[in-house]
């Protein structure tokens, strides 16, 4: 038994996206899966294989494929973004006074799904804080290395002369109140101890200082003070790092016959804008392909972009395409998309989850070496 | 959401105490010395005006004569967990 065909590699890893069906979705490079070939993992093969390129990369939003590479382990890169990075998000909130609408318990879940950024060295120094619970003690007290102090005091008051402005049917409230709207970006941080020094370069603030919080009228008032702790968001989405981090295996669409004329401008409508492309019939393909012959001139549609496929499969609903066209994913390319909540960037998320990854397996090994002694 | 009891100087647990409207005297439970001697500060329920009460008097608005008053909230503080 020979070594398989490139084209046959090809057809293995390729994911059937038929009109109704999925087919061959499962991995099927493993050992013992092909009769008289070795699968098991290598990482000379690997190293040889495995492939990053990133498509978009902006501080908070980043677009990148990962080639050559099995399901289990990117799908764990993405869990490990969306739950195990850890990030600074308000905890405890303590109301002295809250007369706005809002209620304390929804004032305090707003306050914590704000996102907060801070110097990368100062965060990076904060520690964890556990809660005390009746099986342990948790890490003590509140401290400067696990804790930062925000407060948030604001009074809603009637400008100058906005009563009487109001008497006569304004109704603007930025003409007749003072404080109306209360902003993520009045979170006032202070900071203790240590913080002084480690977030020098960077205090702790929303990062989108334009947060609506709450609204209020003359005689209401918000006076509070908050604690923001470290933590993943296994334990509460507001620790979350990123916004969404998802990935889709890149599309493919094989044209198995030609499609002409009109029906190409048709097919091309199938799909979103620039993923088909309509050209000429050349004179050497007429000569080539006897489909084509005679053919010189007309246009056809040619796959351009696969990638910004978003696979509806309309092509497949009409009869003209559903012989001449083949739908899949390519099963080891991951197209990744990263967005940042502000407080990591984004190629830095994925850089920190390889890290965990790593630091994980390290755990698993020394455990196995232990149970071996 | 849940609520906690306030930590750090504990002081009793307090829950809010909103829109209670005059109807029996002011301070109808317990009265000691310290009870007596205090001020407590409403609402009006007509004309939004501040009206400091002693314990006794009649429920009524200084400028108004309005007969309903808000008991305002405490300004104690409340522990809550952000999520
Ligand atoms: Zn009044």
């Amino acid at each position: 038994m020979g070594a398989p065909s490139q084209e046959e590699l090809e057809k293995r890893k390729r994911i059937q996206i038929n009109a109704e069906t999925v087919g061959n979705a499962a991995s099927n490079d493993l050992p013992y899966h092909w009769p008289g070939e070795n699968h098991e993992w290598n990482l000379d093969y690997f190293e040889k294989t495995f492939n990053v390129h990133f498509h978009t990369s902006t501080p908070y939003d980043s677009s990148f494929s990962l080639t050559g590479i099995d399901t289990s382990v990117a799908n764990a890169f993405r869990r490990i973004l969306l739950s195990e990075i850890p990030t600074l998000a308000i905890e405890d909130v303590f109301i002295y006074q809250n007369t706005s609408v809002i209620q304390d318990e929804v004032l305090a879940h707003r306050l914590g799904l704000i996102p907060l950024k801070a110097s990368r060295r100062g965060l990076n120094w904060m520690k964890w804080y556990s809660k005390p619970t009746e099986d342990s003690e948790g890490s003590g007290a509140p401290s400067d290395y696990n804790c930062a102090i925000l407060h948030l005091k604001a009074k809603c008051e009637w400008q100058e002369g906005g009563l009487q402005r109001a008497a006569r049917g304004e109704t603007d409230p930025d003409k007749l109140y003072v404080n109306h709207s209360i902003y993520a970006r009045d979170l006032k941080w202070q900071a203790v101890g240590k913080q002084v020094e480690m977030f020098a370069d960077g205090p702790i603030e929303a990062v989108n200082p334009d947060i609506l919080i709450v609204k209020m009228r003359p005689g209401q008032e918000i006076s509070l003070m908050m604690h923001a702790m470290k933590g993943i968001g296994q334990d509460h989405a507001k620790y979350s790092p990123v916004a969404t981090a998802s990935y889709r295996l890149l599309p493919t669409i094989d044209i198995t016959k030609p499609i002409l004329g009109a029906d190409a401008k048709k097919f091309a409508r199938c799909f979103p804008k620039g993923v088909i492309g309509l050209e000429a019939v050349t004179a050497e393909e007429a000569k080539k392909d006897p489909e084509l012959s005679g053919k010189e001139g007309e246009i056809k549609a040619v796959v351009k972009d696969p990638m910004r496929d978003t696979v509806s499969r309309e092509c497949l609903r009409h009869p003209e395409f559903k012989d001449k066209v083949k739908l899949g994913r390519v099963r080891d390319h991951f197209i990744f998309r990263v967005e940042s909540t502000g407080q990591w960037e984004s190629d830095d998320l994925f850089l920190e989850s390889v890290r965990l990854l790593k630091v994980k397996c390290q755990r698993v090994r020394r455990g196995l070496d232990e149970m071996m002694k | 959401m849940s609520y906690t009891n306030p930590t750090g100087t504990a002081i009793n647990t307090t829950t809010t105490t909103g829109g209670t409207t005059g109807g029996a005297g002011a301070g109808a439970v317990g009265s000691t010395a310290e009870d007596r001697a205090r001020f407590v500060e409403y609402t009006c329920g007509d004309c939004d005006a501040s009206v400091s009460l002693k314990r006794g008097e009649p429920i009524r608005c200084r400028q108004c004569g309005h007969r309903v008053l808000y008991k305002q909230r405490t300004s104690r503080m409340v522990q809550f967990e952000a999520r």
